[in-house]
Formats: structure tokens, C-alpha cells, sequence
């Protein structure tokens, strides 16, 4: 399924060809050139015509070897700013270039092609209950898999060994064939976090990874992603409102507050006046 | 920078606060009105159709008499007629190929037909919902009669008479199990860049499934009972002796039969009851 080649970068330099979806090179040649990944650029979204505006005008770059943390008050607009980058919510104005392609308009077949490059991680994991471990693990690569091939769940070989690999690797593999409601929570989002990674993103969208775990479990999982994060080359942007976490975790952290963006920088240099700032409230 | 005051988290109670009442003024004339308006409406419609309640206290003397004069004994021997029981086993089998096409018709128009999952909110959800909704408005005897006329006497109108009922049956009540699914599976086959197939495939059946299965068995089992009597109309099965010995005014036959239905749907019904819960053990 060949895709038209993109218009090159608008201020020339950089000749990469693009064809469907984006090879895990790309990644590569993107850090060399010190591009950004994910452009984020006055971002706006409502979920209603007259509904109030959830997203004022967002703007931020992800880099190759960036691990974000989206901090802010509930209902800042956290979540909604990371559905409009794989566009489970749609944005009403602004861009977003992933790889220098501007995603917000893209029709509905290049749209799911698009989000096979982009894994997601959910607050509630949003497992499949009653579907075994491997088989929530193998729905990562639906959008690799053919319909038919899918409807009779016949995944590669190639496929069932990655996700061997990854059970593995989140220390899943006694579990392959057990239901996906007799887990523990934090064994559920270990099976999330595979799940993403099956699909050999190039951008991780984490949404309040920790919110339904104990604080034990929630670092051992934050610890993970980012282990993962790491290896697998794929930059983060992370939802989460444990400020705590994202300072242990992240290197980058935009505030949100309000659906605007009051900080955006390295972790190190938030301080305690720009958290009052985000939170409108002392903290700590 | 300078911080809004910060509001109080609780307000110290105003006056206001030792007047309570459930049911606020305007909701609570509505509700007041309302049930008025039932009960006149419910004398106004006894005295329009002029039932005489008194003779309402001595129909049940009148109905044991009846009963106990003309359709006593029935006539259990002629149900055990080889041509009565085929035409048992006929309705038995007309039943299920109803039940099993109704099914198959009623699977897609859910997925069409559920808000929330719906490929086209704007043309297929209001189509797939006018096809559900329309197999229902029709009882299924007037469908019977309908498809009679056209297609004449004979297993085929039944079939088809039991294959829209069910239809409108079974669309309805998979659409509202659709419905009810958690999102959170569906969001996250979708953020994978799955198709729609795929998302009912992957996000919705495996959390229906079980309710699905309840569903068909139900559906077989009410198709089973519509069954018994559109052969009164002549769309075959058992009705059609019912029909004939009522005509001929055999009433300890007609009890024979009348009962041999009450069995037969007893019977299905505690088979489907079984069965449901058995699947939903398997949940």
C-alpha cells in the first residue's frame, strides 16, 4: 500500500522519504539531525461546538530521546492533549506534525496507519477481559494483521514470538495463557505496556499509567516504561498526576493548567514557584 | 505572583438551608398532575367502554362451568396422532430455521444499529434502527397473515413470518448490549490502528459474547412460542389444527391442544432458562 512521498521539510535541508508509516531508522535519522519527533503547534480542542474549550493553543516539540511527563490540576486537559495526537479525540484548530507530516487531517486509512506507530497506555489498561494475556498482547498488532487473518485470530509466527519476547521481558511469560481479569493490577498494565510495544511504536502515549495502582506498584511500572522507553528508542509523553513520579521519571515536563501550557522545560528546572504556577495552590 | 483568595471549601449555611424538600416546586406539580391525570384517565376509559364490573365477578362461575362441560376431558388421545405430532415436530423446525435467520439478519443491524458503535451515525444507525423497529411494530400474526397472502399457505410464510420477528426480537436487545460495553477495549484497539472489524472483533465481542448467547437462546425460545400459533393463520405448524378444531367447534380437542401447547412452551422455556444460565456460569 504505497503512500504519496511528503513534501520535504518546508525549510529544505532534510530529504527523507516517507512512505507508510515510519521505519524505526527514521527515529535514528531524526535524533542525528536533532529534529523533533512530534511538533505540537497551537493546538486547540473542544468537544463540543459550544462546550467549552478543553485545549487553548498548545505548542511543544517531543525529541527521539525525550521522556515527557504532562503534569496539571484534573481537568487541565491532560488526556484530551494526548488523544488528539493518535486523534481519539479530534482537535478543532492547530497542527501536529509526527515525522514532519501533519496528522490532523489525514483521512480515515492513513489515520490507522498512523497509529500503528504510535502505542498507547492506559489509565484503566483497557484490557480485553476476557481474552487470554497473549491474546491482548497479539491485539497490538491488529493493525499489521489482515482482517480475515485477524477475525480467526491466525497472527504470524514472527508476531507470537515478539510477544513472547515482550511477556518475557515484562516478566509475564507464566501467565501467556491465563484470562486477562486474573491478574493483579499491576500485572494488567504490564500486559498494556506489551501490548504497546507490540506494536513497535514510534511514540509512546502513556495516560495516567499509575492512577489505579499503589504507590509501590506504580514506580515499579513507571520504572518499566521507561526501562522499555529506553531500549525500544521510543520517546514518552506521559500523563500523570504524581508530581513525585514525573520528577523521578521524566527529563521533560510541559504544565498544563486550564487547557493552557504554563511550563515547558527539563524536569531539573521546575521549581516549587513553577508548580504553585501549574496548580494554582501551594504544593508541598 | 499573586493567587486568587482561596474560596472557602465549605459556605456557612445560609437561611435557605432549613427549607428542604424532595421534590422542588415545578417537578412537584408535574408529578402530582400526572398521577391525577392516570387516575381520571383510567375511570374516563372504564366508563367509555362501559364494562359492566359486576358481571367481571361472576365471569369465573360461568368459565369453570364451561370449562368443566365442554372442554373436559380433553382429548389427550388425539394429540398423540401421528399427523398432530408431525406437525409438532414442523413447528419445532420451523422455529429454530426462524430463530436461526433472524439471528444472522440481527447481528449486523446491532452493530448498525448501537450509538455508539455505529460505522455511520448520520445514514446506518438510522436505517439499521428503522428496520429493527419496524420488525417489531409488526406482531408477528400479522406477519404471518402478511407473508400468507403473498406467498400462500405453507412452512415458507411461517419461517419467514418467525425470521422478522425475530429480527426486531434479537436486533433490539443486541443493539442495547452494545450499547453498554465498557469503551475502554474499544479505545484501545483503535489507538492500535485497528479497523472497524477488527474493533467489534477484538474491542466489542468478546464482551458481549456471553450475552449474545443468552440472547439466541431466548430469541429460540419466544420464536418457539410465536410458532405454535401462526399456523392459525396457515403458515404451518400445530396452529393450523388448533385453528380447524376450533372452527369445528371439537372442544375437548381444542383442550387437548391447548394444552399440549402449554406444555411444549413450559418445557422450552425452562430449556432456554437452563441453558442461559448455564452460559452465563461460563462468563
Amino acid at each position: 500500500m504505497a503512500m504519496p512521498l511528503l513534501p520535504d521539510r518546508p525549510g529544505g535541508g532534510n530529504v527523507l522519504p516517507r512512505l507508510a508509516g515510519t521505519s524505526r531508522s527514521d527515529i535514528v535519522a531524526w535524533k542525528d539531525a536533532g529534529m523533533a519527533i512530534l511538533e505540537v503547534r497551537n493546538l486547540r480542542a473542544r468537544y463540543t461546538v459550544s462546550g467549552p474549550e478543553i485545549l487553548k493553543g498548545i505548542s511543544f516539540n517531543v525529541e527521539a530521546d525525550d521522556f515527557f511527563a504532562i503534569i496539571g490540576p484534573s481537568g487541565a486537559g491532560k488526556s484530551t492533549l494526548i488523544r488528539c495526537i493518535n486523534r481519539l479525540v479530534e482537535p478543532t484548530a492547530g497542527e501536529i506534525l509526527f515525522f514532519d507530516r501533519e496528522i490532523t487531517k489525514l483521512p480515515r486509512r492513513e489515520l490507522r496507519l498512523l497509529r500503528r506507530d504510535i502505542g498507547m497506555i492506559f489509565q484503566e489498561f483497557n484490557l480485553i477481559d476476557r481474552m487470554s494475556v497473549m491474546d491482548n498482547v497479539l491485539s497490538g498488532r491488529l493493525g499489521y494483521t489482515g482482517t480475515l487473518r485477524s477475525l480467526f485470530r491466525l497472527f504470524p509466527r514472527e508476531d507470537i514470538q515478539r510477544a513472547l519476547e515482550l511477556l518475557d521481558r515484562v516478566g509475564l511469560i507464566d501467565h501467556v495463557d491465563k484470562r486477562a481479569d486474573a491478574l493483579s493490577g499491576g500485572q494488567r498494565q504490564r500486559v498494556g505496556i506489551a501490548r504497546a510495544l507490540m506494536q513497535d511504536p514510534k511514540l509512546l502515549l502513556v495516560d495516567e499509567p499509575t492512577s489505579a495502582l499503589d504507590p509501590k506498584i506504580s514506580r515499579e511500572v513507571m520504572a518499566l516504561i521507561k526501562q522499555m522507553a529506553n531500549e525500544f528508542k521510543v520517546p514518552c509523553l506521559c500523563n500523570i498526576h504524581d508530581v513525585q513520579l514525573a520528577m523521578e521519571f521524566c527529563n521533560k515536563t510541559i504544565g498544563l493548567q486550564d487547557g493552557i501550557k504554563m511550563f515547558d522545560g527539563p524536569t531539573e528546572t521546575m521549581n516549587k514557584g513553577n508548580l504553585e504556577k501549574i496548580y494554582a495552590m501551594e504544593v508541598l | 505572583m499573586n493567587r486568587p483568595p482561596q474560596s472557602p471549601l465549605v459556605t456557612p449555611a445560609g437561611p435557605s438551608a432549613c427549607h428542604w424538600s424532595r421534590f422542588k416546586f415545578p417537578d412537584s406539580l408535574i408529578r402530582y398532575a400526572s398521577w391525577i391525570s392516570v387516575l381520571v384517565f383510567l375511570t374516563y376509559t372504564v366508563e367509555y367502554l362501559d364494562i359492566p364490573l359486576d358481571r367481571l365477578l361472576g365471569m369465573f362461575g360461568r368459565m369453570g362451568t364451561t370449562l368443566s362441560t365442554r372442554y373436559y376431558p380433553p382429548d389427550i388421545g388425539y394429540t398423540l396422532d401421528v399427523g398432530y405430532l408431525s406437525y409438532v415436530v414442523d413447528t419445532i423446525h420451523m422455529a429454530f430455521l426462524g430463530a436461526i435467520f433472524g439471528l444472522i439478519a440481527s447481528i449486523p443491524l446491532a452493530w448498525f444499529g448501537s450509538f455508539n458503535m455505529s460505522p455511520s451515525r448520520r445514514w446506518l444507525y438510522p436505517i439499521a434502527r428503522l428496520i429493527t423497529m419496524s420488525c417489531r411494530a409488526v406482531h408477528e400474526m400479522i406477519w404471518a397473515i402478511l407473508f400468507v397472502a403473498i406467498l400462500g399457505f405453507g412452512m415458507l410464510p411461517g419461517v419467514l413470518a418467525l425470521t422478522f420477528f425475530c429480527t426486531g426480537f434479537a436486533g433490539k436487545l443486541f443493539a442495547e448490549e452494545i450499547e453498554a460495553i465498557d469503551v475502554g477495549p474499544v479505545e484501545a484497539m483503535r489507538a492500535s490502528g485497528a479497523n472497524q472489524l477488527q474493533v467489534m472483533a477484538f474491542g466489542v465481542f468478546p464482551q458481549v459474547r456471553v450475552a449474545f448467547t443468552g440472547i439466541a437462546i431466548y430469541t429460540w425460545d419466544v420464536a418457539f412460542r410465536a410458532a405454535t400459533v401462526v399456523g392459525f393463520f396457515g403458515a404451518g405448524g400445530m396452529g393450523w389444527y388448533l385453528k380447524r378444531n376450533i372452527l369445528q367447534v371439537e372442544t375437548e380437542r381444542v383442550a387437548a391442544i391447548l394444552l399440549s401447547i402449554i406444555i411444549l412452551v413450559l418445557i422450552s422455556e425452562i430449556a432456554s432458562a437452563w441453558a442461559r444460565a448455564k452460559v452465563m456460569k461460563m462468563n
